[in-house]
């Protein structure tokens, strides 16, 4: 058993002392009341603790499957009210890997509404800027206005941070056959007019023509006329990617977004339409910030997700052949084979487990006899393996932090409002 | 002078009055309208394109519906350059 | 539309960017009340409406506020999902005031908030020192 103290040491020790592993409170606590295993309200045990970390993963069923860490839930002697300290020497962050695209990272010791709170706020709370407003001077592409506004709105945006953080909501009317949200709009202010502090212009101007000797160092014509099918030889610009989107900064953004930092699609790569020659789309666009919870291209996040940790113990050894095919009753990499005598390394193979991360829970060990009692499944309740992954507007570890603050400003936004309430009452 | 050489008047600076920043010049893309681009003359050229070889064709009434290129029949109207705006949604 | 509804640390930074822009009070309006008492309650039992919250603060709030061995039941409802209202059901044993229980609830979730920043700033710093290319070895 492993005990991590706030001062950063690990305390180890081995067998049932409880004095040594319990954190200070338990053992008060265990000094001021009898402590026996025949009293029914006697809080729980260091192994009880573990267990009910567990979510079991039966053949068919899932079992003890709800949070008991709440007070009054063992009885009176179970401590299991809200302590800072306790919290913070039992929650823990492990990397797995953070690159910008992509983080994940494991979240100990906190409750599900937690982190749930924090997946939720990913996905629908962080604002980001994205087009919103598109102003279309000409199309005669085939793709319709419409069609084509709506797809480059989903066109992921990035740009400097700091210019990122230092613009501001762009508060937009709401459609005119929506009566509901107009009347509230009203109620709440004023329109927001485009600045340079809340709104982002971005141009898309295309023609497509045919390939010309003296432009393009090869005659379109003369080549399709020979047979040249390609579209990328014969025509120029019969492809529109997002890397033709020309940012056009205002006042004070050419000090934020300028070089490296200028506003453009997180990837150039993207085919937004096809023209054909004489088809041209000219455009403008207004960004705005928003929120995923208004529309799933404000969202700065392709997907952010958790897990519980899987924990697999065998109960009794897994030896020879049958190893072999436990092992292959998980993905690779979760169950490792072991020379079953220490000492001797030709001893007979015995499984044992390697990395449980790893592991999809996929049962497919239980529907084998010859495990049948020597193997259970589970769930860590308190283990989130965390994944994140930015659609590259901001780096991943930074909106999960993100989520965390706008977590905190709730809390602390309605400790205003109940202030406010309480004087008002 | 035919619709494509038409520059609407200058719109004033209204819609801007948010940045205290807003030179003429640099937060001019904030005005984007096309409101006034739209006055029609009959008597004017009107310029087709032609459905073979795309190139313009400008037609008075009363002219032979043909391109001066290569004789091709079908022509097209151009679209529009009145500004539409719509919302990325 | 129901968009810019909460975002607090938003809403501050607008301080910083009206100022910047000169364009005081455009931004500066008071911040709406957004808590309610429902009809009924009491000083032990009481259920509170959050306009413009959902399931993130709702879930997390009541699993705090469940945490106060003072309380006797907590729970959250979303009436109905059309509108931007949640509902929290806070009841407390011996007379304690629902009031004092939900601002521990609000204070308890921002310590909570607090531990998870440094302990995430620490570890990533931590991981980004010793794995520069960002991949687990």
């Amino acid at each position: 058993m492993v005990v991590r103290r706030s001062n950063g040491d690990v305390v180890e020790s081995f067998g049932s002392s409880r004095e040594v592993t319990a954190p200070e409170h338990e053992i008060t606590m265990t000094m001021n009341g009898p402590h026996q295993p025949t009293n029914p309200w006697a809080p729980l045990t260091p192994e009880q603790q573990e267990a009910r970390k567990v979510v079991n993963v039966n053949a068919e069923t899932v079992t003890n499957t709800a949070a008991t860490d709440i007070p009054g839930h063992y009885g009176p002697e179970q401590d299991d009210s809200w302590n800072l300290e306790r919290f913070r020497d039992n929650f823990r962050i492990d990397f797995h890997h953070n690159k910008p695209h992509d983080a994940a990272f494991s979240l100990v010791g906190c409750d599900a509404s937690i982190s749930n709170a924090f997946r939720r706020i990913l996905l629908a709370e962080v604002p980001t800027l994205a087009i919103e407003d598109v102003f279309m001077f000409n199309n005669t592409s085939i793709i319709q206005d419409e069609v084509l506004s709506h797809r480059i709105g989903l066109i992921p945006l990035t740009g400097g941070e700091k210019g990122l953080r230092w613009l501001r909501w762009f508060r937009k009317k709401p459609p005119t056959d929506d009566f509901a949200s107009q009347a509230a709009y009203d109620a709440d202010g004023e329109p927001s007019t485009p600045s340079d502090y809340n709104t982002v212009v971005l141009e898309l101007k295309v023609d497509c023509r045919w390939a010309t000797e003296a432009e393009d160092g090869r005659d379109g014509k003369k080549l399709a006329k020979e047979g040249e099918t390609d579209p990328n030889v014969r025509y120029v610009n019969s492809n529109v990617y997002a890397r033709d989107f020309r940012f056009l900064p205002q006042g004070q953004q050419g000090t934020y977004f300028s070089g490296d930092d200028a506003i453009r699609p997180v990837n150039p790569d993207i085919l937004i339409a096809k023209l054909r020659p004489g088809q041209k789309i000219h455009l403008q666009c207004h960004c705005i910030k928003g929120v995923g919870m208004d529309h799933a291209k404000f969202s700065p996040v392709a997907t952010a997700s958790y897990r519980l940790l899987p924990q697999i113990t065998i109960t009794s050894p897994i030896l020879g052949a049958d190893a072999k095919k436990f092992a292959r009753c998980f993905p690779k990499g979760v169950i490792g084979l072991e020379p079953s005598d220490e000492s001797d390394p030709d001893s007979e193979p015995k499984a044992v487990v390697k990395d449980p991360m790893k592991d999809t829970v996929s049962r497919e060990c239980l529907r084998h006899d010859e495990f049948k009692g020597k193997v259970k499944l589970g769930r860590i309740r308190d283990h989130f393996i965390f994944s994140v992954e930015s659609t590259g507007q901001l780096r991943s570890d930074e909106l999960f932090l993100d989520s965390v603050r706008l977590l905190k400003a709730k809390t602390e936004r309605f400790k205003r409002h109940l202030a406010e309430f309480e004087e008002g009452r | 002078m035919s619709r494509e050489q038409y520059n609407p008047a200058p719109l004033s600076q209204g819609g801007n009055a948010g940045g205290s920043s807003s030179q003429q010049q640099t937060t001019g893309g904030f005005n984007i309208t096309g409101a006034s681009n739209t006055f029609e003359d009959t008597s004017r050229p009107v310029s087709y394109l032609c459905g073979d070889c795309d190139t313009k064709v400008l037609l008075k009434g009363g002219d032979a519906i043909r391109c001066k290129e290569c004789g091709y029949r079908v022509l097209y109207k151009e679209r529009t350059n009145r500004m539409i705006q719509f919302e990325a949604r | 539309m129901s968009q810019q509804n909460g975002d607090v640390e938003m809403e501050d930074d607008m301080a910083g960017g009206a100022e910047q822009n000169g364009t005081e009070n455009e931004d500066f309006l008071k911040e709406e009340q957004r808590l309610r008492l429902l009809p009924n309650s009491t000083t032990t039992a009481a259920s509170f409406a959050f306009d413009k919250e959902d399931h993130t603060l709702g879930n997390a709030l009541r699993y705090v506020i469940m945490k106060n061995p003072d309380v006797e039941f907590c729970g959250y409802s979303i009436p109905h999902p059309s509108e931007a209202v949640m509902n929290l059901r806070i009841q407390t044993w011996d007379g304690v005031s629902v009031y004092e229980v939900l601002r521990k609830g609000l204070e308890d979730l921002a310590d909570l908030c607090d531990v998870v920043e440094d302990k995430f700033i620490a570890a990533r710093d931590d991981f980004d020192a010793s794995q520069p290319n960002g991949e687990a070895s």
